[in-house]
């Protein structure tokens, strides 16, 4: 299944963005993706499909990265784009202490229905804006730390952290994905619920259901 | 989703303080008496407040009790689950064993892959002479209106010569005249638009210019960081006084239609209303988009705001199922639009299906924003002229519309090989070069779909899932 080429494999992840109304979560995709900051773009309806393909380590991986709408209208919609995501970047604006609670229960909603099988990242955005922060950086830490999640400060305005981020959650998928299909080779036979699609370049495996695929 | 009746459930957001949060615009008139309204004595307000319009013009959608619904985790975990499973079950079977209708099989001669002669390629053969209401030149048609609108015309003619585009000169007094603001009879006219926007006055200084509960908050807050971020590369939504006239529209809706509430998109629907409207007051050689609003006298303003805030009004109340918890509107219309391209271009449908593709990755924001995001604003006031002139019946016919349009890209979409692709396609469809004659195209075709199945109501239901 997985497609070796000159030693490196072709990975292809599912990331959704979570978080609140404005925090800047389409910011930060259109600033990894396209290298691009607009202080004046539009809400994000529902949800946006953007991708992005990496080499990390000699491996290919494909990134397919879903941006939700932050709206809490929205909500119900999530599973639909979280179910079967390999990764979730959980965004809150560190002037906004609201949007950090929010983070909080996207958290616990995550890990209730998907368990430990999704990586987290929680990032605080905005981190230009120093001077009106009302979440502290000890604070959201410590929180990251508990619940096993990556934490990142960034700024998508001004390029700070972005990729960073973005990189350690692939890497953080990535190593999962190992562990995961070394533990496959020992019980052969099994067929693990949810796993990582690895992909050939062009024809994507299908996999369960379709929403949650890609 | 088994939505229709289950009014049990509506939407209330967890209510909680907001701190950092921009306060509520409070401009001092009638802060003072810092009274936090509540939906009885507005529906006590809304009985006082005499009224112009006809018997259901103004139906409230106020809940009784809806103030102390919560939704309880549980209820709100079913709802998602109940998402999942929708959406699960309609897509992960490829294919359902039978084809259930029987009934309309007749209609639907030519759903196969030969069809390839239309402008939107693909299509089924035309089953009987549709044509729908042509296209004329300009000149020709200010004057039919001109002589339709010199005496109280039948709303049927005026639905009929509108359907197909409404010149810019008549075409503010058109809308409010379709969209049932403004009477058919002359006489009234006047007294009615006095009154109306009266009304509208005294519902922003009484809801908008006060204290707010906790509820109206967090619309508040919404709105406040969406209006901002509306239409982005356009001029005039830049400046201030237009997005607090926008703000004033949407909050005022949002408190009068507490089922739904405020929903991120609705903002983008109030942009033609408010475009056409201000378009009555701007010199000819001008364009709306950088037109400085401050130019115009306030009573200018005021009328552009209310006549908005009512047409909006009017124009939502057939879709309000759309905004209501989990959209349900929504998510019907997204399972009937899946069902219908399955009827009539079983390829396109296969293509999609094939690369993973659900119809709700791309086309809730279609149905959610009317087509808003898709088109640039031109087009979209050329639409929403033959989506007034369907009345009634626009609830449906915005579906077929959303079939149309997906089914003119088919040979873009049978060129993408991935599911990337694909939803990259899907989501920044290339409309910019549009004109009012892609519009024009697209209407008619969504007009055959829907004399095709208007013999067939039932069809869509058949495997949507309405359990
Ligand atoms: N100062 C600063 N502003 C930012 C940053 N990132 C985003 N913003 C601004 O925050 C606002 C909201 O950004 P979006 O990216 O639209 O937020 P979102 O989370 O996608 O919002 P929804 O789509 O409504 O859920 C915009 O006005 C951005 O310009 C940042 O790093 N620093
Ligand atoms: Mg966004």
């Amino acid at each position: 299944m997985a497609s070796a080429t000159n030693g490196g494999e072709s990975y292809n992840f599912k990331v959704v963005l979570l978080g609140e109304g404005c925090v800047g979560k389409t910011s930060l995709v259109l600033r990894y993706v396209e290298d691009k900051f607009n202080s004046k773009h539009i809400s994000t309806i529902q949800a946006s499909f953007l991708n992005k393909k990496i080499n990390l380590d000699g491996n290919r991986v494909n990134l397919a990265i879903w941006d939700t709408a932050g709206q809490e209208k929205f909500h119900a919609l999530g599973p639909i784009y979280y179910r079967s995501s390999n990764g979730a970047v959980l965004v809150y604006d560190i002037t906004d202490e609201d949007s950090f609670q929010k983070v909080k229960s996207w958290v616990k909603e995550l890990r209730k229905m998907l368990g430990v099988d999704i990586s987290l990242v929680i990032v605080g955005n905005k981190s230009d804006l120093e001077k009106d922060r009302h979440v502290t950086l000890e604070e959201a830490k410590e929180y990251a730390e508990k619940v096993k999640a990556l934490h990142f400060q960034t700024s998508a305005k001004l390029n700070e952290g972005v990729e960073d981020m973005f990189l350690a959650l692939t890497q953080k998928m990535l190593d999962d994905a190992k562990k995961k299909k070394a533990q496959e080779n020992l019980l052969i036979g099994q067929n693990s619920q949810r796993t990582v699609t690895v992909v050939d370049d062009e024809a994507e495996t299908t996999k369960r259901g379709c929403c949650g695929s890609n | 989703m088994d939505g229709e009746n289950d009014k049990s459930s509506f939407w209330k957001k967890n209510v909680k303080t907001v701190p950092g949060r921009p306060s509520p615009k409070r401009d001092g008139k009638t802060s003072s008496k810092g009274k936090t309204p509540t939906s009885t004595s507005f529906q006590d307000f809304q009985a006082s407040v005499s009224d112009a319009w006809d018997m259901d013009d103004d139906e409230f959608c106020v809940i009784s009790g809806l103030e102390n619904t919560k939704i309880s985790k549980r209820v709100s975990q079913s709802a998602a689950i109940n998402v999942l499973n929708t959406h699960r079950c309609t897509t992960e079977v490829e294919s359902p064993p039978e084809e259930q209708v029987t009934t309309d099989k007749q209609l639907l001669p030519n759903c196969d892959n030969s069809a390839k002669v239309n402008r939107i390629p693909g299509r089924p053969k035309q089953l009987h002479c549709l044509n729908p209401p042509q296209e004329e030149d300009s000149e020709s048609k200010l004057e039919r209106f001109l002589t339709l609108l010199e005496n109280p015309p039948s709303l049927q003619e005026l639905c009929k010569l509108s359907w197909s585009g409404i010149p810019v000169k008549v075409r503010g007094i058109t809308w409010r005249l379709l969209s049932g603001y403004l009477p058919i009879n002359i006489e009234r006219r006047d007294g009615v638009l006095e009154r109306k926007r009266k009304d509208y006055w005294t519902l922003v200084e009484k809801y908008y210019y006060t204290e707010h509960d906790e509820t109206n908050r967090d619309i508040q807050h919404q709105i406040n960081i969406d209006v901002p971020r509306m239409n982005p590369s356009i001029p005039l939504f830049q400046q201030k006084t237009v997005q607090l006239m926008f703000e004033r529209i949407l909050f005022i809706w949002s408190i009068r239609h507490p089922a739904s509430g405020y929903v991120q998109g609705i903002n983008d629907l109030v942009t033609p209303f408010y475009v056409v409207f201000l378009q009555e007051f701007i010199p000819d050689s001008s364009s709306f988009e950088t037109f400085n609003v401050t130019e115009l006298t306030e009573d200018q303003r005021k009328i552009i705001e209310a006549d908005s805030f009512w047409c909006l009004s009017k124009f939502l109340d057939g879709i309000q199922d759309n905004y209501v918890f989990a959209q349900i509107g929504i998510q019907k219309k997204v399972l009937q639009l899946e069902e219908l391209i399955k009827r009539v271009d079983e390829p396109l449908h296969r293509h999609l299906k094939q690369h993973n593709v659900c119809y709700l990755q791309f086309s809730f924001r279609w149905l959610n924003n009317l087509l808003t995001r898709e088109l640039p604003l031109r087009c979209t006031i050329r639409l929403w002229d033959t989506y007034l002139a369907e009345n009634d019946s626009f609830a449906t016919f915005q579906l077929y519309v959303c079939a149309a349009f997906l089914l003119y890209w088919k040979e873009d979409l049978l060129q993408e090989h991935d599911f990337q692709g694909l939803l990259l396609l899907l989501q920044n469809l290339p409309t910019q070069s549009w004109t009012s004659s892609q519009v024009s195209v697209l209407v008619a075709e969504a007009y055959k779909l829907k004399v095709m199945f208007a013999d067939a109501p039932n069809h869509l239901q058949s495997n949507s899932g309405d359990s």
